[in-house]
């Protein structure tokens, strides 16, 4: 066993100069090797980010901190000056009916549209899940509305439900029942827009639940079957709580997409008629886009914001799940 | 030696995303520029002009500029919404264009007087080389332009409504002739409505009630009512106004001889695909009339009980930017503009009348009938909104929703006067 070297036992450390033990506190401390290491290893990767990070910084980050700020101006863009107001665009966003109305609409729209495209896209992904040529076709006739721009579906939809050239009023009509002008019509207006939602966003739901399924061991639905579990059985109290993870996924996201909701709706009906499909952010493109409103625009965004975050903590918190489930 | 020039690598590709990104990549849709030189005053244009009558403009444009070595007007066409976002801010920094149009509706340009945005272009009148006779702007320009006193825009154009008819479908419902009263277009409008069984197949007459030139003002004034009144405060719960808007929301109620809730467009789209027998409409229409190959006639708009013809002015504002440093040569181009020679081009490319109202025996000018008929309007033409300057909040928020809920079948009397308490509050008039 080689010997220790002198004078590097713990012991010894009483004998170090006097002044390096009193200089050093003083002293900056120079990077040690490992963090010399750690910088010559990540640099590059550093590098590479920057530029990226530049981009989100500039054009995500700083629009938002910006946004907030001008929600507390009275701010438009035909004013050099925007004179502070603190929460007093919040405070007359209180008092706005338009605003409400806009809130219930994309309430209504979001409780009926995510549930309905949940819903009909686990009936697809349950129906479709065997790896068959025809479940293959009809798997991309589904999702073929998810890729499609979602104005250009509403410019179709328009032409589908209009009064007089409309193809479904043609069917209502050939059934003997009544033509319907549906986009001005105050009561099936909202369900008319409703409904392409669920169309357009089905096929969305339909793929993630897809692709849970296959990740279902086909030991455990054995298991079930041998103890006598019949299909509906089978599916609620095996296949669907092991869904819940992506049942998860696909409710927050849908719930995203419907609370911000506009392309559609201001193709189709631009908000009418008579304000029966306005939505938050038809709203406040309008307030900020045409009324040149900034400050209350960036307001409603802003609650907009927080009522997405609000309803994903929900979400987050009723859809929990131990590993044990 | 590895990571050192993956180092180099990576800031290599960080330079020259850099200075991508750094580089100008702003490219004007249409510029009418030929290049920057130290010579011509150049003169920077914004203008919204981006459909059919973009290429006049643009013709136009290059026409002043080949006649005056002096100054170079460098006209950038973007659509209208874009104008609308960009131009306040730029103006309100400093970095605007010398002259632009900030929208097709002129009560716009309130707002940016408000805000100190525009210069006045009162030396733009009178009777010297590069001016104009004030007496040659119609009346309803001269009215809408001047704001405390001063002119603050040039017409970039000007159109007033006529009565489109089919004149198939009239011959078809026995109808000899388009109606000239009021009275005579409410009866023709229900003779000309066929229905098969509860479907209506053919409507007396298309009339849009938002995002559209104004057609349901033209009821309201031929009556005696107005939207607002001369002292600036809302009409809407006068009786005459209540009366109109009362006679034609049953009509369309009622008798159907109008699809409820039509934009513009959409009853555009009614009158050319033959399902409409009648519209009021500007003279932009010929131009989608015409390919569409209806058997169309134009007439005045009928008089109503007021016993004069009225009708909507349409006019887009040409503003004069307040820190522009080239205020003189802009004058010279509102003035070279509204010349005789150029308001015949724009008359005879466009359709439209000319802008000033002393050219009905310029030569050549009558050669359009349509142009004749249009032009023949312009005394009696008046602007919808054209003095407030809120003008989007009030159409699509207060006027438009109120003519809807009629047309739905709501109490016009009590619609008309909530409408009325709202727009006086938009106004700032006492209710």
């Amino acid at each position: 066993m080689p010997a220790k070297p002198a004078g590097l036992a713990p012991a010894d450390r009483g004998s170090e100069p006097d002044v390096v033990r009193a200089a050093a506190p003083e002293r900056k401390r120079a990077p040690t090797a490992a963090i010399r290491r750690h910088w010559r290893r990540w640099a590059p990767g550093y590098l590479f980010l920057l530029p990226s990070v530049a981009i989100l910084l500039v054009f995500v980050a700083y629009p938002i901190v910006e946004s907030l700020w001008m929600s507390l101006h009275n701010w438009s863009f035909f004013s050099s000056s925007h004179p502070f107001v603190g929460l007093g665009n919040y405070d007359t966003m209180l008092h706005d009916p338009r605003f409400w109305n806009a809130l219930r609409n994309t309430a209504i729209y979001t409780a009926v549209v995510v549930p309905g495209q949940l819903a009909i896209g686990l009936a697809l992904a349950v129906a479709l899940q065997r790896n068959t040529l025809i479940n293959k076709f009809f798997r991309s006739i589904y999702f073929f509305p998810v890729i499609s721009a979602l104005a250009t579906m509403g410019i179709v939809w328009k032409f589908l439900l209009d009064p007089d050239i409309g193809i479904i009023n043609h069917l209502l009509v050939s059934v003997g029942l009544p033509d319907i002008d549906f986009l001005q019509s105050t009561t099936w207006a909202l369900p008319a827009v409703m409904t392409v939602g669920i169309w357009k966003s089905a096929g969305f739901s339909m793929v993630i639940f897809l692709a849970a399924l296959q990740d279902i061991p086909q030991s455990i639905i054995e298991a079930a079957l041998i103890d006598g579990a019949g299909p509906w059985q089978r599916f609620r109290r095996v296949i669907l709580p092991l869904l819940r993870p992506s049942m998860l996924f696909a409710a927050v996201i849908a719930t995203i997409t419907s609370m911000q909701l506009f392309d559609q709706v201001y193709v189709m009906t631009s908000g009418g008629p008579l304000f029966h499909t306005d939505t938050l952010v038809t709203y406040l493109y309008e307030v900020g886009f045409q009324d040149f409103r900034s400050g209350y625009a960036a307001a409603i965004s802003w609650v907009l914001f927080l009522l997405i975050l609000a309803l994903s903590m929900l979400q987050l918190r009723l859809f929990r799940f131990k590993e044990i489930d | 030696m590895i990571r050192t020039k993956a180092v180099l690598a990576a800031a290599a590709v960080c330079a020259v995303a850099a200075v991508a990104a750094c580089s100008s990549s702003a490219a004007s849709p249409t510029s009418t520029d030929s290049g920057s030189g130290s010579g011509p005053v150049t003169l920077t244009y914004w203008s919204g002009f981006t459909g059919g009558d973009q290429a006049t403009y643009v013709a136009l444009v290059n026409m002043f500029n080949a006649t005056h070595k002096d100054i170079k007007v460098d006209m950038t066409v973007q659509p209208w919404d874009s104008i609308a976002q960009k131009l306040p801010e730029a103006m309100a920094s400093g970095a605007g264009p010398d002259i632009a149009t900030p929208d097709y509706n002129p009560g716009t340009i309130r707002q940016y007087i408000n805000n100190g945005l525009l210069a006045p272009i009162d030396q733009l009148l009178g009777s010297g080389a590069n001016q104009v006779p004030a007496s040659v702007l119609p009346p309803a320009v001269k009215q809408v332009f001047t704001v405390n006193g001063h002119l603050y825009a040039a017409p970039a154009n000007w159109a007033t409504l006529e009565l489109y008819y089919n004149k198939t479908l009239f011959a078809k419902a026995g109808i000899s002739s388009p109606p000239t009263t009021m009275t005579q277009l409410e009866s023709d409008a229900v003779k000309l409505t066929v229905k098969s069984g509860s479907n209506v197949t053919q409507y007396g007459m298309a009339i849009a009630d938002h995002d559209t030139i104004a057609m349901w003002p033209i009821f309201i004034w031929a009556n005696g009512g107005d939207i607002v009144n001369a002292k600036g405060c809302s009409a809407l719960d006068e009786p005459q106004t209540i009366q109109a808007v009362s006679t034609w929301a049953n009509l369309i109620n009622k008798d159907d001889i109008s699809q409820v809730g039509l934009a513009g467009q959409d009853a555009d789209n009614l009158f050319s695909a033959q399902k409409a027998a009648m519209e009021i409409n500007g003279p932009w229409a010929t131009g989608e009339y015409t390919p569409a190959h209806v058997n169309y006639g134009l007439a005045p708009v009928p008089t109503g009980a007021i016993g004069t013809p009225v009708t909507t002015a349409s006019t887009v504002p040409m503003v004069l930017n307040a820190k522009s440093t080239h205020k003189a040569q802009a004058l010279t181009f509102f003035a070279w503009w509204m010349s005789k020679p150029v308001q015949a081009y724009l008359a005879e490319h466009v359709g439209y009348p000319p802008s000033r109202n002393d050219m009905a025996d310029y030569p050549g000018l009558n050669s359009n009938p349509w142009v004749a008929g249009f032009s023949a309007q312009s005394p009696y033409a008046k602007f919808y909104l054209g003095t407030v300057a809120d003008f989007s909040n009030v159409d699509s928020n207060i006027f438009s929703p109120a003519i809807q809920a009629a047309e739905r079948g709501a109490n016009v009397a009590s619609t008309l006067q909530s409408a009325s308490a709202a727009l006086n509050s938009a106004l700032n008039c006492p209710s």
